[in-house]
């Protein structure tokens, strides 16, 4: 049968990957050429085996072989065939193969993109192999996919769960994955460093791309996920504090500072240390989180159904990669020379300095998620922590940041420059800045303090920076477009998330048909309510004809389905989206006066909050894909 | 001591200092935004501060369902205590008489006003913080 | 100021390492599995078969009552495992959820029929009843009392470690 043949290239691969890992670690002469060329042609071999194994896979989903339970339990034969290879990874077992698979390619395109000569390459790619190693072992003992249902197999497969079927949840997951895995690379050229001892290797260098690129997968499928709930799970929100969002965030606050901490290492050799720490950090962020979703010791709306056995096997051995690495730093600490004193006002103090503010964030998401566990466990209490505690610690930390992001413009690298408070760019933005604040305190008759300070922050960056490019076009002067146009989405992502807070408001309305109720500047005019049939689902969908004050109308046609088979309902959000704002609608229950209740919510610049999100992921494309990075 | 001696000493007292007052910030504004967790009777045992926020648990009595335009009113229980909730806005479409709920709001004349209705989870698909707090 | 980190980056993953540990090995071994004691709620539903009514009083003594429908594909991974112990002796009740009776009865036909009787909550009543998420589920009910109860498929490692405790404490069967 054509799933054994899977399952064999499965097992197949994780024997290569061992002999690839055994050999490259521990045999003295791993810097032999014939010895690294076997190590890079095993890695591949290793790599194709696994990947057949998955297109075997795929395959057999797309032409619904319930033969296997994974397949026959999370797909159907009236799925098309788009869902039918998302449903692969809609469940623990099939993501876990899917994030094995893409640890690999990782692996393989960094075997096929690097010269053999390079002297960290064996270690790190032993290394990666070793890693995949233990996640294989991990998939086929303890989730494995491949396993099958005999003697009879049921002839439909399941029902999936509608919520899953879904274009953005289809592919935020694989994006985040590959973003999760791809610090891999720095990871493990990280550890063949440290495995070396010679502090002369330019480690960093050789991982600078592959971190951006591992950083901008994070960073958009983070987005598309927030886009995700935002319309599926009909609250309306963009980002929940959800664990699950929580663990995800971890790893690109890690990656940030690490990407910036990186820059400094190649530039000057300083903060070397910090480097390393942070490559760690950040790897073991993102293996934390596969941790987290996985024990099933959190639940959310991600979490997957658990096995105890899961969660001990993925902390073991977690917690053996992190000592490993740990101890390997702790026993070179003292070889890695890490150049000089950091000079007042260089570029690179402005770096430590958010280094050191990133780190606090880290810490208190990491203390977010914990803390609940702990507290439970320790006193049989039950508590949460929600969004006034993010608030109150990243509202002040990400304020605190830009304003130094916004000094940091002006610095040199290596040198301390003479400060100067008053030159004509920063009084320029801090007046302009200034002058908004004041506009919005006014206009919008506010008195939030940290609504108003984010705009501030945000606004002298977006000024500084345009400062910048005029600079550029007419005076030529240099710029790095990488470093203008993220802090530029920085700066723009701080602003849309204080208005989008300022201005978005929401209502629960109750409207008869043909009635009209007013909200806002808005006239919401209740047409019509009707029941549609659908092969699988009854749905209830109203109508609406809602006018702007501007006399533009527009229909808008919320929904609540009722699936037959388990009878799940889910709710279908009707949004209409404008430049500036989205005027999103939900339909609930109908009042025993026969009329309905429909909320209402009116989100401002909501939009942009994605954009600059995404805006910030390109900057990193630009980055990838220049040569002059090329160090 | 020498100078150099002198400088490190300090130096590592002021990280010593930074650190453990950055933490303790943290933890403070932890705990002043924890969002505690009961069911009726707990809440009828212990002295809850009004306008704190708190979550509560437990099974909509049935009856109780009330709706005013779109305020929706319920009595919460837990068979042996119950309290009454105020909401204004959808309810979840699993929210239903006889059936788990969790709300999170503030307690005022021993009436929850709730920002928040979640309602427990059906078959795999469950919003956040259900699970975690309807187990007892 | 070298060893101050080391001492930090030893001792902080260790601490979140062991905590999580601690955890994870904690009671909730099973996240599956809850012993809340309840007693049997009154229930009046037709049996699968003939349609007869069968009230609460119908069964009497211990028997384990699972709970599953001709569309959950982990019944069918579970179904053998069923089938042997009925035959080892446990009576077993079919609780079929939300399910059409057709679909049922042809379920059964083609992988065999483990339960003494079924009943047939079509409108999930009874299991709403006794707090059921999904399926398969399995309760174990001595004496018209429920004393444990499983989410999830039910194999011999989870019969042995949630069910056998409890069946040798009240020495029930």
């Amino acid at each position: 049968m054509i799933i054994e043949i899977s399952h064999f290239l499965s097992i197949l691969a994780t024997g290569l990957f061992f002999l690839v890992g055994y050999f490259s670690i521990f045999t003295p002469s791993s810097n032999s050429s014939y010895l690294s060329s076997l190590i890079t042609r095993t890695y591949s071999q290793g790599f194709f085996f696994l990947f057949f194994s998955f297109l075997i896979y795929v395959w057999l989903a797309i032409t619904d072989n319930f033969n296997v339970e994974y397949i026959a339990n999370h797909s159907n034969t009236a799925l098309p065939t788009f869902y039918k290879i998302t449903s692969i990874w809609s469940a623990h077992e099939g993501s876990m193969f899917l994030w094995i698979v893409f640890l690999s390619l990782w692996g393989f395109i960094f075997n096929i993109r690097v010269n053999n000569n390079e002297i960290l390459k064996p270690k790190s790619m032993g290394i990666i192999s070793f890693i995949l190693v233990g996640f294989l072992v991990f998939l086929l003992a303890t989730s494995n996919p491949f396993v099958t249902i005999l003697p009879i197999p049921p002839l439909n497969g399941a029902d999936i769960n509608p919520v899953l079927q879904d274009p953005a949840l289809a592919i935020h997951p694989p994006t985040l994955y590959l973003g999760y895995v791809g610090f891999v690379i720095p990871f493990a050229c990280a550890i063949a460093f440290l495995l070396h001892g010679d502090a002369e290797i330019n480690w960093e260098a050789l991982v600078k791309k592959w971190s951006v690129s591992a950083w901008v997968f994070l960073t958009i499928g983070i987005t598309l996920g927030s886009w995700w709930a935002y319309y599926e799970l009909g609250w309306g929100g963009y980002w929940f504090w959800d664990p699950v969002e929580n663990v995800a965030l971890m790893p690109w606050l890690a990656a940030t500072a690490f990407i910036h901490s990186l820059g400094v290492s190649i530039k000057s050799s300083q903060l070397r240390i910090w480097t390393i720490l942070l490559s760690i950090l950040v790897f073991s962020l993102s293996l934390f989180g596969a941790f987290i979703v996985r024990s099933g010791i959190i639940d959310s709306v991600h979490s997957f159904a658990n096995d105890p056995d899961r969660g001990l096997y993925l902390l073991g051995f977690i917690g053996l990669i992190v000592f490993i690495s740990v101890f390997l730093f702790v026993w070179r600490l003292s070889s890695i020379k890490s150049s000089s004193v950091i000079k007042k006002f260089s570029k690179q103090s402005f770096i430590s300095i958010n280094n050191i503010l990133f780190g606090t964030l880290i810490f208190s998401v990491m203390l977010g998620v914990t803390y609940p566990l702990i507290y439970e466990f320790l006193f049989d209490q039950k508590i949460s922590v929600g969004a006034p505690f993010y608030n109150a610690i990243f509202i002040p930390v990400v304020v605190l940041a830009s304003i130094f992001l916004f000094f940091s413009v002006d610095s040199k690298w290596s040198r301390s420059i003479n400060f100067e408070f008053f030159t004509a760019p920063i009084f320029l933005s801090a007046v302009l800045s200034l002058a908004l604040t004041f506009f919005v305190m006014q206009f919008f008759n506010t008195q939030s303090i940290s609504i108003l300070a984010s705009i501030f922050a945000g606004s002298l960056i977006i000024f500084r920076y345009i400062y910048e490019i005029i600079n550029f076009l007419f005076k030529k002067k240099y710029v790095n477009p990488f470093s203008v146009i993220a802090h530029m989405s920085l700066g723009l992502l701080l602003v849309s998330i204080s208005f989008n807070s300022l201005l978005s408001t929401e209502r629960a309305l109750s409207i008869d048909i043909n009635s009209t109720e007013e909200y806002k500047d808005l006239k919401i005019f209740f047409e019509d309510i009707g029941v549609e049939n659908n092969s699988n689902y009854d749905s209830i969908q109203a109508s609406f004809l809602v006018e702007d004050q501007n006399g533009r109308a527009f229909n808008l046609k919320p929904e609540k389905r009722r699936y037959f088979t388990r009878g799940q309902i889910t709710t279908e959000t009707a949004i209409h989206v404008t430049a500036l704002r989205d005027i999103y609608i939900t339909i609930g229950d109908q009042l025993d006066d026969g009329s309905w209740v429909v909320n209402v919510q009116i989100n401002y610049l909501i939009r942009w909050i994605w954009f600059s999100a995404l805006l910030m992921g390109f900057a990193g494309i630009i980055l990838v894909f220049s040569n002059r990075a090329k160090a | 001591m020498n100078p150099i001696r002198k400088r490190r000493v300090f130096s590592i007292l002021f990280v010593l200092l930074f650190s453990v007052s950055g933490i303790s910030l943290i933890l403070y504004s932890l705990n002043s935004n924890l969002d505690y967790f009961f069911t009726p009777t707990e809440l009828k045992d212990r002295n809850i501060p009004s306008e704190k926020r708190i979550k509560v648990g437990g099974m909509v009595l049935s009856g109780s369902v009330e709706r005013a335009s779109s305020k929706i009113s319920f009595i919460i229980t837990d068979y042996e205590n119950s309290v009454k909730v105020v909401y204004e806005g959808i309810v979840p479409d699993l929210f239903k008489e006889d059936s788990g709920v969790v709300v999170l709001g503030v307690l005022r004349n021993k009436t929850i006003y709730a920002e928040e209705v979640l309602a427990k989870h059906d078959e795999n698909y469950m919003p956040p913080n259900i699970e975690m707090n309807n187990d007892n | 100021m070298n060893i101050l980190l080391k001492l930090i980056v030893l001792i902080v993953p260790a601490i979140f390492i062991f905590l999580f540990f601690i955890i994870l090995t904690n009671e909730d071994v099973y996240p599956g599995a809850d012993y809340d004691q309840f007693e049997l709620p009154d229930f009046e539903l037709k049996d699968l078969d003939d349609s007869k009514r069968i009230s609460i009083d119908f069964i009497e003594g211990d028997y384990v009552l699972n709970v599953w429908a001709s569309w959950c594909i982990t019944c069918i991974v579970e179904h053998p495992y069923l089938m042997n112990l009925s035959k080892t002796g446990v009576p077993v009740i079919g609780l079929n959820y939300k399910d059409e009776k057709q679909d049922a009865i042809v379920w059964l036909k083609k992988y065999g029929n483990p339960y003494q009787t079924i009943l047939h909550d079509y409108k999930g009543n009874l299991a709403l009843d006794l707090g059921v998420t999904g399926a398969p589920e399995t309760f174990l009910i001595n004496n018209g009392e429920i004393v444990a109860h499983y989410q999830g498929e039910v194999n011999d490692r989870i019969w042995n470690d949630v069910f056998m405790p409890i069946i040798k404490d009240r020495e029930m069967f």
